[in-house]
């Protein structure tokens, strides 16, 4: 008892030191789920409230271009209006019945906090489950993808943004319909990878890259950005640097995407798996 | 002793806003993101009981992580760095031992011992913490060059801050 004691008390900071550091090392190991960690959570709220008052600042004197931005929106939505309207309107439908037509669902939502200095960036948003976000579903900027929601609570969600090194995404070249996986590699948050694009196929600088639909995350069809360069990459790939049509630093108002058909999606792939 | 607490408190609420309001929003290129609330750690008194130290640094860490959302990865840091100051502050010691009940500054022990002071403390904190984003060996050397351009920016921050008061 008395060595036990004895080595206690000679080697106490070594111990305190392995004993802090194991906490450090278990939160980031659980770290992905750390909405979910019940202390976290709790002063999310308060770092958040303080988030907000900088945001609603910064938002304060940035009104002129969100106007800007906003306006445009309204008119491309119009726009699209105009045209679906016509569509309808040409075919003949004695019933219509919304409900099955609408496969995704629109949320708008406000960034709270942002960040893309680092390597795995996540943003916050200000809604939560009670506004009808839920995990899993797409973020979307006014002009291109922006993330993947990854967790809610009540009023608030936090999203894993595209610049994070475990963001994967299929995407596809617009022309020719080929697609790939697109990955972020950590270095310019204006940049991204899109991969697995074989060498036969032709590919041009310009060349706009969007959304295949396939995850039963993101629609389908919705920008990413357009190729700024590509080099050949081993045997087989290309290795196509897209420039990102989103500007991450600007990230303000977002739409958040939910899916309405994917549980049926996911249940019909998982037959047959 | 109050008065001493008031004084951290104080210097702690600063280095924190500075990081968060100021030094999180930082980029350069992808490559330089400074972390200059590790010096919260490095203006710590000299006698400071190590466990106090390791409690402290951790406690910084972790309101870091509360801001920046990453559990565990700056407090991981901090906990190290907090574990390897009385080590540096044994190899580097001055030749006449460190004097009582004052904090390490660069009024005191002069230029050169404050900047390898400065050095060491924030290499071994970048070190752990970029490590830890990246949480791969895939980016070896990238992330590597990505710690001394940082430190640079951090270790510039501190060594003005530090003259500042100096001028004082």
């Amino acid at each position: 008892m008395r060595s036990l004691l004895n080595f206690l008390a000679r080697y106490n900071n070594l111990i305190i030191f392995l004993i802090l550091e194991g906490i450090g090392i278990y939160l980031l190991t659980t770290g992905n789920s750390y909405h979910n960690t019940r202390i976290l959570k709790s002063v999310r709220n308060l770092t958040q409230g303080i988030e907000q008052k900088v945001r609603n600042t910064r938002n304060y004197l940035n009104l002129k271009d969100i106007n800007a931005a906003l306006a445009g929106e309204n008119i491309a939505l119009k726009n699209s209006i105009e045209r679906l309207v016509k569509g309808e309107n040409s075919l003949f439908f004695s019933v219509t019945d919304s409900i099955h037509k609408q496969q995704y669902l629109h949320t708008s939502a406000e960034v709270i906090s942002n960040s893309v200095n680092k390597q795995k960036n996540f943003f916050t948003v200000n809604k939560g489950t009670t506004q009808g976000i839920r995990t899993d579903m797409a973020v979307i900027s006014g002009n291109g993808i922006a993330g993947v929601v990854v967790g809610c609570s009540e009023n608030y969600s936090v999203a894993m943004s595209l610049l994070n090194l475990d963001f994967k995404l299929s995407a596809r070249i617009k022309s020719n319909g080929y697609f790939g996986s697109l990955s972020w590699d950590g270095r310019d948050y204006r940049l991204a990878i899109l991969s697995e694009i074989p060498q036969h196929v032709a590919v041009n600088v310009g060349d706009t890259i969007e959304t295949t639909g396939y995850s039963a995350i993101f629609p389908e069809g919705v920008l990413i950005g357009t190729v700024s360069e590509y080099e050949k990459y081993g045997g087989d790939f290309y290795k196509i640097t897209v420039s990102l049509n989103t500007d991450f630093r600007k990230l303000h108002f977002i739409d958040i995407i939910g899916n309405m058909k994917k549980t049926e999606q996911l249940q019909l792939e998982k037959l047959f798996q | 002793m109050i008065n001493s607490i008031l004084r951290f408190g104080l210097i702690f609420i600063l280095l924190i806003l500075s990081q968060v309001l100021l030094f999180n929003n930082i980029q350069f290129s992808g490559y330089i993101n400074p972390y200059v609330y590790v010096m919260f750690i490095l203006l710590l008194p000299v006698e400071i009981p190590a466990w106090l130290l390791l409690l402290l640094s951790f406690g910084t860490g972790l309101i870091m992580d509360f801001f920046s959302g990453s559990p565990g990865m700056h407090s991981s840091a901090t906990v190290f760095a907090g574990f390897a100051r009385p080590y540096i502050l044994r190899i580097i010691s001055p030749r006449d031992g460190y004097e009582p009940h004052v904090e390490p500054s660069m009024v005191i022990y002069g230029f050169r011992w404050f900047l390898i002071y400065t050095l060491l403390v924030v290499l071994v904190h970048h070190t752990i913490l970029f490590y830890l984003e990246v949480f791969r060996v895939t980016d070896f050397f990238r992330t590597l060059l990505r710690i001394i351009l940082s430190s640079v920016f951090s270790i510039t921050f501190i060594l003005l801050v530090e003259f500042y008061r100096k001028g004082k």
